[in-house]
């Protein structure tokens, strides 16, 4: 009995490290809120302390507003979702004029995910982004499937991924996240050429392209026919091309696909991504970015870990 | 508004494919206002991802218990397995969301009209007007459309709250042999602007005959619309509508000064309900 209650003293008393380093940016706990999921930040403010979070990944912005896609804009399938938004948003400046100075309130790392449909667009919403105070860093979205000009194809190709890095990288000092789309014939060589062209870091999953159809209408269930698969569905895609990823490039990469649990996110560290962005889980569960960060926690202090980063990439494998 | 678990306290099918729960809440939940709808949680695990949307159809809070009650129809996989939910379990409930109807304590005439399902919210809406000190001086019309008499729902509650109930089936088999909207016209002449106020939900083919039942008088409608969502917090951006927006919910015009172009607002926020004649039916 004194042993047990010995021990669970010493787990009470030893708060483990959490801090990653992601390119530069330093992250409070690797646990971020993925963008597109977490809209602005403010509409979770009911259910979360927004300044637990190691991250958050504010949504796609463009040079100017959109409107995005026609409805429906959403199907549930198997274990996933299907969504085809296409980047709606409130375009660059609104963002810095009325949601940014919300979230300077809080002490958190901000993101922004930037999208154009040129690279002298990704440009310009760069520069913009890089004045301001409270923008700590930010995600070139090469991915995004549900868009005509832009996003993906941006993202398919090594070389043009590499160009538009590229492009970004001379326009700003902030440290620059590429996200990856797993619609490819190989992500590693993606992640490579954007590592070549400067990216600071690479976050992958987006979306796996997919679609879904309702045979009574036998029309597709998304006006916009096909649309991005996220959710469970899509984590052993997303482990698995983490662990490519991971052994291909020396800069640190961010797993995102179906983290729904702590148990989840640990298995993304295990392979060796820095840190985790949740993503359809925040739809479910509106405080699975907090309950994620405890679980952590808990993992870390019952393994007697001291340190995160000593459990980053201890994949034990027999090749 | 916070996502809260209760405890599942009845959950029976009413007639054929529709069921009402009850479910007991923490008193800490928020009073919702009619209109104001719910994420429910169909169960735990990772299929049947997303919470389900649903109107709250009566609500009761009394010092130490609080009541919810919440009607659906099975459309699918998700509300298949919310009925078969037992009494006892516990099940998770987000709300209460978005923007719900606005309240007219002035108008002498509250007409609703219900489209099967859709009578829930406006049952939840007939009860507040009841409860209001003015709830006596206002007589409540009600309209309640079916495919046919057997897919009737919340009609007893309904006629009990109402001063004049009346109802169509597709197939004739109760009351008019119809769509509902079409009891509507014929009334028409019986309500003025200024003393009458139409609220609907329903099928879009519906709402969108009613929208032409309107177009020229004088009356303002409101009407709770659906669309599939993930979130219901304003986050994913996915149940888009197409209106021209004027921030004026009781405006009788159709809406289109170059001020207004077509918009899309989002349900669970901006909505669910909405001036019907900001509606762009696509």
């Amino acid at each position: 009995m004194s042993v047990m209650k010995g021990r669970t003293d010493q787990l009470d008393n030893y708060e483990p490290l959490t801090a990653v380093d992601i390119g530069g940016l330093i992250l409070k706990n690797p646990v971020m809120a993925a963008s597109g999921t977490f809209g602005y930040g403010e509409e979770y403010v009911p259910y979360i302390d927004l300044n637990r979070l190691g991250g958050l990944i504010v949504k796609g912005l463009s040079l100017e507003p959109r409107e995005g896609n026609p409805p429906p804009r959403i199907m549930e399938t198997p274990c996933g979702m299907l969504n085809a938004i296409g980047m709606n948003n409130v375009g660059v400046r609104a963002f810095i004029d009325r949601k940014l100075p919300f979230l300077r309130q809080f002490d958190m790392t901000v993101i922004v995910n930037i999208y154009g449909e040129t690279i002298d667009e990704y440009k310009k919403v760069a520069e913009i982004l890089s004045t301001p105070d409270g923008v700590h860093g930010l995600e070139l979205n090469i991915s995004c499937p549900n868009v005509k000009k832009g996003g993906i194809a941006f993202g398919a190709d090594p070389d043009t991924a590499h160009e538009v890095t590229r492009a970004v990288k001379s326009v700003t000092d902030l440290p620059v996240i590429v996200k990856l789309t797993p619609n490819v014939r190989d992500i590693a060589e993606i992640a490579e050429s954007v590592a070549a062209a400067g990216a600071d870091a690479v976050s992958l999953i987006n979306t796996v392209t997919g679609m879904s159809v309702d045979i009574e209408q036998r029309r597709p269930h998304l006006k916009n026919i096909t649309g991005g698969l996220s959710g469970p569905a899509i984590k052993p895609i997303a482990l698995r091309m983490v662990w490519e990823v991971v052994n291909r490039v020396s800069i640190p990469v961010i797993g995102i696909g179906g983290i729904m649990d702590a148990n989840d996110a640990i298995e993304f560290l295990i392979v060796g991504a820095s840190a985790v962005q949740i993503g359809t889980a925040n739809f479910v569960n509106s405080r699975a970015t907090m309950e994620i960060i405890e679980g952590i926690d808990h993992y870390l202090k019952i393994h007697q870990i001291r340190d995160i980063n000593d459990l980053i990439g201890t994949l034990k494998t027999d090749r | 508004m916070s996502p809260s678990v209760g405890e599942i306290v009845l959950n029976r099918e009413l007639i054929a494919q529709h069921f009402l729960m009850r479910v007991r809440l923490p008193v800490s939940w928020a009073t919702p206002l009619p209109g104001q709808f719910v994420m429910v949680r169909v169960r735990d695990g990772r299929d049947l991802l997303l919470r389900r949307p649903l109107s709250v159809y009566t609500f009761d809070r009394n010092e130490n218990s609080l009541i919810i009650e919440l009607i659906y129809r099975i459309a699918g996989k998700g509300t298949f397995a919310l009925s078969r939910r037992k009494a006892g379990e516990y099940i998770e409930i987000l709300g209460p969301l978005g923007h719900g109807f606005d309240i007219f304590p002035e108008m002498r005439k509250i007409v609703l009209l219900a489209g099967g399902i859709g009578v829930a919210p406006l049952s939840f809406l007939a009860s507040h007007y009841r409860e209001l000190p003015t709830g006596n001086q206002q007589e409540i019309i009600s309209y309640l459309g079916a495919k046919s008499t057997d897919q009737l729902v919340g009609a007893d509650k309904m006629k009990e709250l109402s001063t004049e109930m009346r109802i169509s089936t597709d197939d004739g088999s109760s009351g008019h042999h119809g769509f509902i909207t079409e009891l509507l016209a014929d009334d028409m002449e019986s309500f003025t602007g200024g003393n009458s106020v139409v609220y609907a939900c329903g099928p879009s083919p519906m709402m969108r005959r009613l929208a032409e039942v309107l177009n020229g008088q004088p009356i303002p409608c409101q009407v709770s619309v659906e669309e599939r969502m993930a979130c219901g917090i304003g986050a994913c951006l996915g149940c888009a509508i197409h209106v021209k927006d004027r921030g004026d919910k009781t405006s009788v015009s159709h809406g289109g000064t170059k001020d207004n172009e077509p918009q899309y607002k989002h349900v669970c926020k901006d909505g669910p309900v909405f001036n019907i004649r900001d509606i762009i039916w696509s």
